[in-house]
C-alpha cells in the first residue's frame, strides 16, 4: 500500500485527516528534517512522514522531549535546511526557552512549528493556547481554517519562514487534525539541498555567521527580528488565506479563524443569514493585518469574535480597534468574554446558533420540544457514560493493584504523585483513584521530590512517584536527578510497558528503533537509575506476590531515593496484541459471587473490561472478546474461581 | 451510636464505628475470610472497599456494639459471673515443672505447658499462638506438634494476627483447635461461636479450647521501633520484659547485653485503642493466664503465673495439668482476688470513661452497652 | 454527476466503541463518496477514546463543501451504531423524528455496568428507544456474524455494507473494492470484500 502522501499526480482530490493534509503540505514545501514528541492530536504528522521518509529523503525522528525536538529542527534549518517541528500545546512550553532564542536571532533553512492544541481537553489535561507565544516571542502565526488550507498554508508556511527569515508557527486544533475532507493535492518537488553550517560571517550575517545569543546583540538582533514581523504583516494584508464573505455593509461582522470558521458558516446557513451578516475568516492571526481589518472594521460595528482557547484575537483586535478608533469608529464587540460564547471549552456549531441568536435576534429550533423531551427522558432514565479504563491485559492495572494496596497495607496515608500518560488513569476508578497528583508530564516525580524533603516540618506520609518509560526519559531523568541530589525520601516507579502507549506506540530512546524503523541502541532505565547510585529493583507488575513484596520492601527501607521498574509491554502492543498468555475460565462452583468472602472482588473493584458480570444469570464470565489472557485475575480472586491456563 | 443501623453492618461499619474512631485492635477476627481486609505490621486495613451492608467483619468484630450479657449467658454459668473479672470457677498460683519451659518463658510457662498438655491429650490437634519475628512483630503460628510449642513461648509486645490464623485454618480442613488470645480476640471468638452467620457454622465448631492471656495494652509496632532505633541505634534485639512498675523501665536484651528504657517512653509507644478496652482478664477465655502479682510484692511470686479458671473445660484442663505434672501449683494469698479485681475494674473505668470522652456522651459507648450490667456495676463502684 | 444522496449534505453517524473499528468505516465510506466526486466532511472524536470510551464520527457527505466537522444537534440523517446504548446516546443528541437507525445488537458492557454500578438496560427497553427516537430502525448481529469470520472486528465493514443496502447513498460494490484496494493490506482485501457483502445482505435479508 503506497502512503496517500506519496501521491504524485498534480490535483489529485483525496480524503485527507488534517494532520496528513500538513504532512502532506510539508512534503510539497520539500521538508527535510521533521522532529517531534508524540501528543494527541498531533502524532499522525510525524509518523506518517516517518512512512514515507525512504521515499522523499526526509530526516525523521521522536525526539525525548519538545524542546529537544526543536533543536534539532533548528539544527536543519542553520544547516539550510527546511524543517519542521510538531507537537502538542504543552509542548510548546516545553521547548519555549529554544523557541524564544530561535525566534530572536531567526533562522536560514525554513522553520515551521507545528502546535496541534486541544479546546475542550478531549484528550488533553488542559486547554493550553499555545498562540499568545507567537505575539510574545514576535514571530508569525498561521491558522488553517479547514483541510485543504491545512495542506496549502501548511507549504505557505516554509515559503513565509525562507522570506522572513524566521520561525513560523502553523496552529491546529483537534478538530481539524483528527477530522478530514478533501484536498486537492499540488506538486511533490524533487531537489535536494545540501547540509552546511556556515560561520565564517559575523554575528549579525544571519546567512553565515556564526548563532549567538549575547547581551550585546540583543538590542540589533531584536530590531532585525521586529524588521521580519513586518515584512510578514506585508505578506498577510495580500494573503488569500483571509477570506470574506457577506455583504459590503453587514449587520454583524463575524471575525474568526482556525476549525470555528467551519462552525460560523454553518450556522449562518442554518440561519440564513448571509445576506445580513458577514464573515471575515483569518489564517494570519498574529501580526494582525491592520489594513485589512481596518477595512472590515469600519463597515460594521457589531464585531463578533469567535475562537477557542484564550481570547487572542478578541483582544488584539480590540487593541487594533482602539488604535485604528479614528477611522473605523466605536465597536460593539461580542465573543467569549461577553458570555456570548462559553469562556472556556470547545465550540460546535450549535454554540455559534446560539450565540448568533443571542445578536440577532433570529431563532432556530432543530427538533420539536416533544421530540426533545423524548430525548432527554431516556438520557435521564440511563447513565450513558463510559468511564476511560485501562484495556484488558493492560499492565497499568496491575500495576496500580499493586500500589494501590501496599499504600493502604503501609497505613501511613501514604500517596502516589502521578504524570501524563494512560497511567493517568490511575487516578481514576480503574486505577483505583492510586493517584493523587496529577499534572504535568514529569510533574509527578519532581513534585514527589519535594514531598519527600518535608519531614523536617513533620512529614511522614511515604512518598510515591509513577512515570511511564517514554516520560522517563522525557522530563523525569532531571527531576530524578534532583531527587537523588537532594536525597529526597520518595518511590519512583517507572511502569515500563515499552513503549509511547497513549499516542500509538511511538519509539522513544529506550526503543530499539528510530521513528523509521530504523535500528538504533537501547537506552536501558534501570543502568541509567543504577548510575544514579540509588536502590533499583525491577519487576514484572503481573507477578502480585514477588511485586508487592518489593514494594512493601521499598516502602520501609525509606530515607532517600529508591525506584522500581515494573516491566511487562503494553497489551496493545505489537509483541502482545491479539496473543493471549492463558487461556482464562470460570468455576462457578467456587465462586463466592457478590455473597460476603468475596463480594465480586473481580468485576467490582478490579474491573477488567475482560470480565462481565451478568446479573440475569447471576454469573462472572470471562468476555471472550476483549480478554486479553494476562491472567492476573486469576492471582486476584480469592477462591481460586478464576483459572488461568497457560495458552498454547 | 446507632446499634441497628442497618446499612452499616458490613465494612463501612467497620471503617465508621471501629477504624475511624481508633477502636480497632489489629485483632484480625476480620482478615482471611475476604480479600478486602488485610493485616499488616500489627494494624488491619481496609485494603478494598465494601459495598455490602451486612459482612462478617462486622458481626465478628469485637469493637462493634456487642451484648456482651448475652455471650457471658450463652458461653458460662451465670452463677459463676464476677463482675470485675468476669466468668470464675478458680483462681490459681502455678508454673511449668519443667524448667526448660520456665526458662524460655516470661513468668512460669504456664500457657506452654498447658497448650502442650492439650495437644498431648488430643483435646486439640492445632494451636494458634503467637510468634514474633526479628523485628519484635508478632507472627500467628499454627502447631500441631507439642514439641514445637515451647520455642514460641514468652510474653509479645504487639498485637498478633492470631484471629486471621484462626480464620485461615478453620476454613481449610483443621481438626480441633486451640488458640491463645488476647481479651480482644477472645471476645472476637466469643462472637464467631455465638453469633456466626450459617456458613460459618462448621468452623466454629473445630473451636475447642480458648486460652486467654491478661492484657494490659500492646504497643504499636512502628512507635516502638522508632523508639528502640532511637535508644538503641541498630542493634539486633532478641527479646523484651517488664519488671515491675517500681523499676519504671522496660528491659531490651540484646546478643549481649540487657538495656533500660524509662517507662515513659515506652508509654508513648501504648496504642490508643487499647485505652478503649473494657477486659484485662480475657473475660472470654476457657482459661485466662497472667503473671503473678502478690501484694507482698513482685519479687516474692516471680516466676509464677495467675491463672483464672472459667469454664467446665478449664477446671478439666487443670486438673488433667494438676494429675499428670506439668503444672506445679502454689497457694494463692487470699488478697490476690481483691488485687486483681481492683486491677480490672480500673481498667474498665478507664474505658468508659475513655467511651464516654470520645462520644460526649454516658449513653454512648460505641460498642459497649451502657445497660450492661457490668457497666452499670462499675459505674456504681465507689472509688478509693 | 448525477446526485443520488438522499439528503444534501447527508449528515451520518457512526458510533461505536474504542476498538470497534469506528474509525476505519468512517474513512471507508468517506473515500467511496470522495472517489466519486462528493465534498466529505468527517470529525471524529477520539484520542483516549481508545481506552474503553465512546467513539463517534460525524460524516457530512454533500456536492458542496465546507460544512463543519461536528454536526449541528438534531440534524443526522443516518446513524450507524456498532453498540446499542452508543446508538441511543447518539440519538439523544444528534436524532429527529426522521432519523433512521442501523444498529449491531451485540452490548459492549461499560466498566459502570462491570461493576454493577449501572445498569445495562434490557434489549425490550432499548428498541423501544430507538422506536420513539427514530422514523426507521433495523437491527443485526456483526459481532455474531464478524466473530464467524474469525474476528469481531470485521463487524466495521459489514455495517458499511449494511448502509449501502440502504440505498441513501451511492455505494457500489465495486467502489467499495476500488477504495479498500488502497486502504487495506492486499491479504486482507478478500476477506473485507466478503465482510462487506455479509452486511449488505443483513439488511436486504429483512
Amino acid at each position: 500500500m503506497l502512503s496517500i502522501l506519496l501521491e504524485n499526480k498534480n490535483g489529485f482530490e483525496a480524503l485527507l485527516m488534517g494532520n496528513d493534509a500538513i504532512s502532506r503540505g510539508a512534503l510539497e514545501a520539500g521538508v527535510n528534517v521533521v522532529t517531534g514528541y508524540p501528543g494527541t492530536p498531533s502524532s499522525e504528522i510525524v509518523e506518517q512522514l516517518a512512512k514515507v521518509a525512504g521515499e522523499r529523503n526526509l530526516y525523521v525522528e521522536w525526539s525525548v522531549n519538545e524542546k529537544v525536538a526543536l533543536e534539532v529542527a533548528a539544527a536543519g534549518s542553520y544547516a539550510n535546511l527546511k524543517s519542521m517541528c510538531v507537537m502538542k500545546q504543552v509542548g510548546v512550553n516545553v521547548a519555549a526557552d529554544s523557541l524564544l532564542h530561535i525566534a530572536e536571532y531567526g533562522t536560514r533553512g525554513a522553520l515551521v512549528l507545528v502546535s496541534c492544541e486541544d479546546p475542550g481537553a478531549l484528550s488533553s489535561t488542559n486547554e493550553g493556547d499555545s498562540r499568545p507565544y507567537a505575539k510574545m516571542m514576535e514571530f508569525p502565526l498561521l491558522e488553517p481554517g479547514d483541510f485543504q488550507e491545512a495542506k496549502d498554508m501548511a507549504k505557505w508556511a516554509f515559503e513565509l519562514s525562507s522570506d522572513i527569515r524566521n520561525i513560523v508557527m502553523l496552529r491546529s486544533v483537534t478538530r481539524l487534525s483528527h477530522a478530514s475532507g478533501n484536498v486537492v493535492m499540488g506538486e511533490l518537488p524533487k531537489d535536494i539541498p545540501e547540509a552546511i553550517f556556515e560561520f565564517s560571517g559575523t554575528p549579525m550575517d544571519q546567512m553565515k555567521g556564526p548563532v549567538l545569543a549575547f547581551p550585546t546583540l540583543v538590542d540589533p538582533l531584536r530590531r532585525r527580528q521586529l524588521e521580519k514581523l513586518s515584512k510578514a504583516v506585508a505578506a498577510f494584508e495580500e494573503s488569500v488565506f483571509n477570506t470574506y464573505v457577506g455583504p459590503q455593509k453587514p449587520e454583524l461582522l463575524i471575525i474568526t479563524s482556525s476549525v470555528c470558521q467551519l462552525y460560523a458558516r454553518e450556522a449562518l446557513t442554518i440561519l440564513d443569514l448571509w445576506d445580513r451578516v458577514g464573515l471575515l475568516k483569518l489564517g494570519t492571526t498574529w501580526p494582525l493585518p491592520p489594513r485589512l481589518l481596518e477595512q472590515h472594521l469600519s463597515a460594521c460595528e457589531k464585531i463578533f469574535i469567535v475562537e477557542e482557547g484564550t481570547p487572542f484575537l478578541e483582544d488584539n483586535i480590540k487593541v487594533l480597534a482602539a488604535e485604528k478608533a479614528k477611522q473605523v469608529g466605536i465597536k460593539i464587540f461580542f465573543g467569549r468574554k461577553d458570555g456570548t460564547l462559553p469562556p472556556v471549552n470547545e465550540l460546535n456549531p450549535d454554540l455559534l446558533i446560539k450565540g448568533i441568536n443571542n445578536i440577532m435576534g433570529t431563532s432556530f429550533q432543530p427538533v420539536s420540544d416533544d421530540y426533545s423531551e423524548k430525548a432527554a427522558e431516556i438520557t435521564a432514565a440511563v447513565a450513558l457514560n463510559r468511564e476511560l479504563t485501562f484495556c484488558p491485559g493492560c499492565p497499568h492495572r496491575a500495576s496500580f493493584w499493586l500500589i494501590h494496596t501496599v499504600l493502604k497495607l503501609d497505613n501511613r496515608a501514604g500517596f502516589l504523585c502521578g504524570d501524563i500518560g494512560c497511567y493517568g488513569l490511575g487516578a481514576g476508578p480503574c486505577g483505583f483513584s492510586t493517584i493523587k497528583i496529577l499534572q504535568a508530564m514529569g510533574s509527578g516525580i519532581g513534585m514527589a521530590s519535594g514531598f519527600g524533603k518535608l519531614d523536617m516540618f513533620g512529614m511522614s506520609q511515604p512518598v510515591m512517584a509513577v512515570c511511564g518509560d517514554s516520560t522517563f526519559f522525557h522530563a523525569v531523568m532531571p527531576a530524578l536527578v534532583n531527587a537523588v541530589h537532594n536525597q529526597s525520601d520518595m518511590i519512583l516507579v517507572v511502569l515500563d510497558n515499552s513503549g509511547t502507549a497513549m499516542t500509538g506506540f511511538q519509539p522513544h530512546p529506550g526503543s530499539p528503533a528510530s521513528a523509521t524503523g530504523s535500528k538504533l541502541p537501547i537506552l536501558d532505565i534501570e543502568k541509567l537509575c543504577c548510575a544514579m547510585d540509588i536502590r533499583v529493583e525491577v519487576s514484572d507488575p503481573f507477578d502480585l506476590k514477588a511485586t508487592r513484596q518489593i514494594l512493601l520492601d521499598l516502602l520501609e527501607d525509606g530515607g532517600n531515593p529508591r525506584v522500581l521498574i515494573l516491566k511487562q509491554p503494553c497489551a496493545l502492543s505489537p509483541i502482545r496484541k491479539g496473543r493471549k498468555m492463558y487461556e482464562m475460565a470460570i468455576d462457578a462452583n467456587r465462586c463466592l459471587l457478590d455473597h460476603c468472602g468475596c463480594n465480586r472482588l473481580c468485576t467490582r473493584v478490579f474491573k477488567c473490561p475482560g470480565l462481565i458480570w451478568d446479573t440475569q444469570k447471576n454469573k462472572i464470565q470471562i468476555d471472550e472478546v476483549l480478554c486479553a489472557g494476562c491472567g492476573v485475575c486469576a492471582n486476584i480472586c480469592p477462591t481460586g474461581a478464576i483459572t488461568a491456563e497457560r495458552d498454547r | 451510636m446507632d446499634l441497628d443501623d442497618k446499612n452499616q453492618q458490613g465494612q463501612k461499619g467497620i471503617n465508621t464505628k471501629v477504624i475511624k474512631q481508633g477502636l480497632c485492635t489489629g485483632c484480625c477476627a476480620c482478615v482471611n475470610l475476604c480479600p478486602s481486609m488485610e493485616y499488616y505490621k500489627d494494624k488491619t486495613t481496609l485494603v478494598h472497599d465494601c459495598n455490602l451492608d451486612k459482612g462478617r467483619c462486622y458481626t465478628y468484630c469485637p469493637r462493634t456494639p456487642t451484648n456482651l450479657e448475652a455471650l457471658r449467658h450463652e458461653l458460662f454459668n451465670s452463677r459463676d459471673i464476677i463482675w470485675e473479672i468476669g466468668p470464675f470457677k478458680g483462681l490459681y498460683m502455678t508454673r511449668a515443672t519443667d524448667e526448660n519451659i520456665r526458662a524460655g518463658a516470661q513468668h512460669g510457662g504456664t500457657v506452654t505447658a498447658l497448650i502442650q498438655l492439650a495437644l498431648a491429650e488430643g483435646i486439640i490437634d492445632e494451636a494458634i499462638l503467637a510468634d514474633q519475628n526479628d523485628q519484635l512483630l508478632p507472627i500467628a503460628q499454627t502447631i500441631a506438634d507439642k514439641d514445637a510449642v515451647f520455642d514460641k513461648a514468652g510474653s509479645k509486645f504487639v498485637v498478633s494476627p492470631t484471629m486471621s490464623a484462626f480464620n485461615r485454618i478453620s476454613q481449610a480442613d483443621a481438626g480441633k483447635i486451640g488458640v491463645v488470645a488476647t481479651p480482644c480476640q477472645a471476645l472476637a471468638l466469643a462472637k464467631m461461636k455465638v453469633n456466626f452467620v450459617p456458613e460459618d457454622k462448621m468452623r466454629m465448631e473445630k473451636l475447642k479450647l480458648v486460652l486467654g492471656l491478661f492484657c494490659g495494652w500492646a504497643l504499636d509496632w512502628r512507635k516502638l521501633q522508632k523508639l528502640l532505633k532511637e535508644m538503641l541505634g541498630d542493634l539486633q534485639i532478641k527479646g523484651i520484659d517488664i519488671p515491675p512498675s517500681k523499676y519504671a523501665c522496660i528491659e531490651v536484651y540484646t546478643t549481649d547485653r540487657t538495656m533500660k528504657i524509662p517507662i515513659d517512653k515506652v508509654n508513648t509507644c501504648v496504642r490508643d485503642n487499647c485505652n478503649y478496652c473494657f477486659d484485662m482478664t480475657c473475660e472470654f477465655a476457657d482459661i485466662s493466664v497472667g503473671a503473678a502479682r502478690s501484694p507482698e510484692g513482685w519479687d516474692v511470686d516471680k516466676g509464677w503465673n495467675q491463672v483464672i479458671v472459667r469454664t467446665a473445660l478449664g477446671e478439666q484442663l487443670l486438673a488433667l495439668a494438676r494429675e499428670k505434672g506439668v503444672l506445679e501449683f502454689k497457694a494463692v494469698p487470699d488478697k490476690n482476688i481483691e488485687k486483681l479485681k481492683t486491677a480490672s475494674a480500673g481498667k474498665k473505668r478507664t474505658c468508659l470513661m475513655n467511651l464516654s470522652e470520645k462520644t460526649g456522651s454516658l449513653d454512648d459507648l460505641i460498642y459497649i452497652d451502657p445497660e450492661d450490667p457490668v457497666v452499670r456495676y462499675i459505674r456504681g463502684m465507689k472509688l478509693g | 454527476m448525477e446526485n443520488t444522496l438522499r439528503c444534501d449534505p447527508y449528515n451520518l453517524i457512526i458510533s461505536g466503541v474504542g476498538g470497534q473499528g469506528n474509525v476505519l468505516a468512517s474513512r471507508v465510506i468517506g473515500d467511496m463518496m470522495i472517489y466519486q466526486g462528493y465534498k466529505v466532511t468527517i470529525g471524529e472524536t477520539f484520542g483516549a477514546s481508545q481506552r474503553g470510551g465512546s467513539v463517534m464520527s460525524h460524516l457530512r457527505i454533500s456536492n458542496r463543501g465546507g460544512f463543519s466537522p461536528q454536526m449541528p444537534k438534531g440534524t443526522a440523517h443516518m446513524v450507524v451504531a456498532l453498540e446499542p446504548m452508543e446508538a441511543i446516546r447518539v440519538l439523544a443528541a444528534y436524532g429527529n423524528p426522521e432519523v433512521h437507525v442501523l444498529c449491531n445488537t451485540r452490548p459492549i458492557q461499560s466498566v459502570g455496568v462491570i461493576c454493577g454500578e449501572q445498569i445495562y438496560p434490557e434489549k425490550k427497553q432499548i428498541v423501544q428507544w430507538f422506536e420513539s427516537l427514530s422514523e426507521d430502525a433495523k437491527f443485526f448481529d456483526t459481532t455474531k456474524e464478524a466473530l464467524n469470520l474469525g474476528n469481531p472486528v470485521f463487524g466495521n465493514i459489514m455495517a458499511v455494507g449494511a448502509l449501502s443496502s440502504t440505498g441513501d447513498l451511492p455505494m457500489s460494490l465495486k467502489v467499495f473494492e476500488q477504495v479498500i484496494l488502497k486502504k487495506i493490506p492486499a491479504d486482507k482485501v478478500a476477506i473485507n470484500l466478503k465482510a462487506y457483502k455479509i452486511g449488505k445482505n443483513l439488511i436486504s435479508d429483512k
